[in-house]
């Protein structure tokens, strides 16, 4: 009677799947595996290459371009020229834009002022002048004018769509598989599609940008929406409120600090899309980045990654700011608003004075040479990167095989080298058992898609990568996210790691790791931790301290252990954004897997990038998009378990 | 309210800057006429950005009417010598203007081209990867740039002095042991080329039942780490490499031969034979080749010799700005450079 009582436990059925599995994939090694040789066609993507070449052929002055993309991309491409006039580019025959470099400044930190206070106005204004001292102002403008205006856009169609998603969970159920799409869909897949459609430049480059923001603006908004207590809303319908008063009264105000976190993550989201756009032939910080890499410069790549952090450590602490200052308002005595009057009359005077200034003097017109030390800190980086380099090489390449051989080959050889069917059969039961049989069934057609293409073993070898890299990101995302979480010092200290993490072009540091683990899986994996780790820590952080503090307080009060604390009551009450975290991890992670393909990872990532060199592939660079696709959505219904667990009821 | 307040103070903010444009004329842009204050290009530290820079192009005579054209500018080293060195040339012999793009290599740029956006691509490698975009009469070639390329697969030269046999591709067998990594098992890591490049490693190990398994390293930066670090540390590393290439000249490297034939398309090659040399290509737009512009007859014009390229190339990898690098050149070939010109009017 034990044993049938324990057959019925989820993990125990888990558990023999998973034994049963790793004992037929080892005695079936190397059976059936579908490997496809890199030149090889499959009858699937044979017929995406010839898709591609048909669409690329029948480009014409169809009038789909005359009165759709055309509009569109003057529409884009003149917003962000208009910005770009002001700050970045001289109009013909000029030398400075209609701002010089001291305008552009000193309005920049009224502008934050205005929307914030004097300390995060003064210092955003040194971040921009640490990216003036980089030798990257006008360079930095440009970047500076793209994100705004891909920003301002992306906003634009997120922000409506993410409170609806948030309201109605039937609009959330439609626009969830676009959401999936367009922010796991590798950029570079449909890259040359968008430029053939919208040529080359800034017009494209916006687009790329906005294709990958709006969907993590429109889930985390949604998200802020949705996980409000109902208690108020309740109230707010029973005290006869209108729907939109709800709204506009009681949701939105209360979802604001999560809101916050989605304005966040779209700017921090468009800024790392410079390296892309550099591919592009838009102009930006990017093209420093991507001219490093060419003759292996790490000292030159870093200044330019320098000088996207600190923009987007600007941009990021600007717009908290702002909207902390709304929420705030109320608060404000007379006093205080008398004085905040006198700073802005004095604030637009001295912007006055700045920009007359740096339109008649040379100094301030053009960013002065002598405080540029842009070849300095190259040189610093330089020599950093070479000691770590000659240093720690024997300690990472010790580390990195030892895992690759006891961690990784053996992960690989049960989903990858062992026979589809069974790999198939295994994870449908899986899903079967942990998500129910709605996700079972799911999962097994969209396994059944990923064979039709004709990529499963190299989805297989990614999803190996993917699930480890996953996992390091989720441990070290629960970790330092409680840290920080519990902390408002450490989480001072850990977030210009953060946002270096998340917005240092991995392009800057990929010699360095190359050097560290050579051309490996291993290395894709730690591309993947730097850049999926911060938004897990970040996630996992705003639920620790969105936990009641009464409830902390109670748990101390009856003599718990911090330990207990953080078990009992902090990680079990943000079990929501522990969840969002971890899918948002994952979705990171493979969002890199193309990144991957350039350190010798192998797996879709290089067929994608193999796609887009070679014309003759890029049936096999499709296929292999849409499989990343597939398997972000595998993935993504599996993690987040049983419907019933997924939306607990309101208490 | 306090909706009210935030937005006045925007308005503030907009108004300033209205008050302050009205306020003044020309300012420092009235004075660049008079060529007293230095163009931006020098603030701003971006090296290949100098040539778009505006007013500077107007130095030497224009022969006849150049005008403006578009140089693709993929990212290896030698690229970039080539590129700037025909800029320059373009720039400051003929006064053309000419605005140089970073772009993906490949479709990419076809397609760029196709719509208009550049012109010129001054070495592909691919050997006829751009046909379908010159049957649809938007490309066309040039011409070899005199530039050959010669792919192999390489060993850092200490595995050729300790196994005097191993440059016989066809015995690699024997060798498995020395070139196994946790990323291939029990087989030999064949580090494949990156992904733009003519590879056929998957065919030769095919064709002599090698047991080598293919590692695509997915870049060039990951090879050259492979090789920089192999050499130093004394472990064998078997991979693809190529001349025009600097590198070869900082890390010796030691070539293992196949029977040599001469394919040129690699969807023909057996695997059984060698990389055949490559002449490298010029491609440009049917717009600029029909345009009557002098510049077309420099593309056409211009060649130069492996060595030339590798010694701007070790150049610009040594930091000197590209364009200074493509000067040094230019000045220290004037005989070449005058045959480039030969028709164009100019000299």
């Amino acid at each position: 009677m034990d044993v049938r009582a324990a057959l019925r436990l989820r993990w125990v059925q888990a558990l023999i799947v998973l034994v049963v599995w790793f004992v037929l994939a080892t005695l079936l090694k190397g059976v059936q595996t579908q490997e496809l040789s890199t030149a090889t066609d499959s009858p699937f993507t044979a017929m995406m290459r010839d898709f591609a070449a048909a669409i690329r052929g029948n480009r014409t002055e169809s009038f789909l371009f005359v009165y759709v993309f055309n509009p569109i991309r003057t529409f884009i491409a003149g917003f962000i020229e208009l910005i770009m006039s002001v700050i970045s580019v001289p109009a013909e025959g000029n030398i400075i834009p209609l701002l010089g470099w001291f305008g552009t400044w000193v309005l920049i930190g009224f502008i934050v002022y205005a929307t914030s206070n004097l300390r995060t106005a003064i210092f955003s204004m040194f971040m921009l002048l640490l990216c003036g001292m980089l030798g990257m102002w006008i360079i930095t403008m440009d970047t500076l004018a793209m994100t705004v205006g891909a920003v301002v856009l992306s906003l634009a169609v997120a922000l409506p769509l993410g409170v609806w998603a948030g309201l109605n969970d039937r609009v959330m159920k439609v626009l969830r598989p676009w959401l999936d799409l367009a922010q796991v869909l590798p950029t570079l897949v449909y890259l040359a599609p968008l430029a053939l459609v919208f040529l080359i430049g800034i017009a494209s480059a916006t687009i790329a940008t906005m294709i990958y923001a709006i969907p993590i603006c429109i889930r985390i908004t949604a998200h802020a929406i949705k996980s409000l207590k109902h208690g108020p809303v309740e109230a707010a319908v029973s005290a006869g409120s209108t729907r939109w008063q709800v709204l506009t009264k009681v949701q939105l105000p209360m979802a604001k600090r999560t809101i916050i976190l989605a304005v966040n993550q779209t700017t921090l989201a468009a800024l790392s899309f410079v390296v892309i756009a550099a591919l592009i032939g838009a102009p930006g910080l990017g093209k420093p980045v991507v001219e490093a890499l060419t003759i292996r410069n790490v000292g030159d790549g870093v200044v330019a990654g320098l000088a996207v952090v600190f923009l987007a450590i600007m941009l990021d602490r600007a717009t908290t700011a702002a909207v902390m200052r709304e929420e705030q308002g109320y608060a404000a005595s007379d006093a205080q608003k008398v004085r905040r009057r006198i700073g802005l009359a004095v604030g637009a005077v001295v912007t006055l004075v700045a920009i007359y200034l740096s339109r008649y003097v040379l100094v301030f017109a053009v960013f002065p040479e002598r405080l540029d030390f842009g070849d300095q800190v190259g040189a610093i980086a330089d020599a950093i990167e070479e000691w770590i380099t000659s240093n720690l090489d024997f300690l990472t390449t010790g580390f990195s095989q030892w895992f690759t051989v006891w961690g990784l080959n053996p992960l690989e050889g049960v989903l990858a080298n062992s026979p589809w069917w069974l790999t198939l059969a295994a994870i449908t039961l899986l899903a079967f058992i942990l998500a129910g049989r709605t996700v079972g069934i799911l999962v097994f057609v969209l396994l059944a898609l990923v064979m039709a293409t004709g990529l499963w073993y190299d989805t297989m070898v990614t999803l190996a990568m993917t699930l480890i890299a996953t996992a390091f990101v989720v441990l070290l995302g629960i970790v330092l996210g409680v840290w920080a979480g519990r902390s408002e010092r450490v989480e001072r200290f850990f977030k210009p790691f953060l946002d270096a993490g998340q917005t240092m072009p991995a392009f800057v540091y990929l010699v360095p790791v190359l050097a560290l683990f050579g051309p490996t899986r291993f290395a894709a994996i730690v591309l993947g931790v730097v850049y999926a780790a911060p938004v897990v820590i970040r996630i996992v952080a705003d639920g620790i301290r969105g936990v009641p503090k009464d409830s902390v307080e109670a748990a101390i009060s009856t003599g718990s252990t911090t330990m207990q604390v953080i078990t009992k009551v902090q990680l079990p009450a943000s079990r929501r954004s522990i969840l969002l975290g971890a899918n948002q991890g994952l979705i990171f992670v493979l969002a890199v897997v193309v990144i991957g393909g350039f350190v010798g990872a192998g797996g879709l990532g290089y067929l994608v990038i193999v796609g887009q060199s070679k014309p003759e592939l890029a049936g096999k660079g499709l296929a292999a998009g849409i499989a990343i696709v597939l398997l972000g959505v595998i993935l993504d219904r599996i993690a987040q378990g049983r419907p019933s667990e997924r939306a607990p009821a309101p208490r | 309210m306090k909706r009210v307040g935030t937005g006045a103070t925007l308005t503030i903010a907009l108004a300033t800057v209205g008050l302050a444009l009205a306020a003044c004329g020309g300012g420092v842009n009235e004075a660049s006429s008079s060529s007293a204050a230095p163009s931006p290009a020098e603030s701003t530290a971006a090296p290949a950005e100098t040539s778009a820079a505006p007013a500077e192009s107007s130095a030497a005579p224009a022969p006849a009417d150049c005008g403006d054209w578009g140089i693709a500018m993929h990212a290896w080293v030698g690229y970039t010598a080539s590129a700037q060195v025909l800029t320059n040339v373009a720039e400051d012999k003929l006064g053309c203007k000419i605005t140089q793009t970073q772009l993906d290599e490949a479709a990419t740029t076809y397609d760029a081209m196709e719509a208009g956006s550049v012109d010129v691509i001054i070495e592909d490698w691919g050997g006829g990867r751009w046909q379908e975009w010159v049957d649809r009469g938007a490309i066309e070639e040039v011409g070899y740039n005199g530039n050959i390329g010669l792919i192999g697969m390489f060993v850092p030269q200490f595995v050729c002095d300790e196994n005097p046999g191993i440059t016989d591709g066809t015995k690699l067998n024997d060798y498995v042991d020395l070139f196994k990594t946790p990323e291939s098992g029990d087989k030999g890591a064949w580090l494949e080329g990156p992904p733009g490049y003519t590879t056929i490693g998957e065919k030769i190990i095919k064709a002599y039942d090698l047991n080598y398994k293919v590692i695509n390293t997915g870049s060039e930066p990951a090879l050259i780490e492979a090789f920089t670090k192999g050499s130093e540390d004394k472990v064998p590393v078997l991979g693809y490499f190529y001349e025009p290439q600097n590198f070869l000249a900082k890390v010796p490297l030691c070539r293992i031969n196949f029977p040599a034939n001469d394919w040129t398309d690699a969807a023909k090659a057996s695997g059984l034979t060698d990389y055949p040399e490559t002449p490298l290509v010029k491609l440009a737009t049917v717009k600029l080749m029909d345009s009557g512009s002098p510049f077309a007859t420099l593309l056409t014009n211009f060649e130069w010799t492996n060595e030339d390229q590798n010694q701007v190339a070790l150049d610009i990898e040594n930091g000197m700005d590209p364009r200074e690098a493509a000067q040094k050149w230019i000045d220290e070939h004037p005989d070449v450079v005058a045959a480039w010109l030969e028709g164009t009017g100019a000299s």
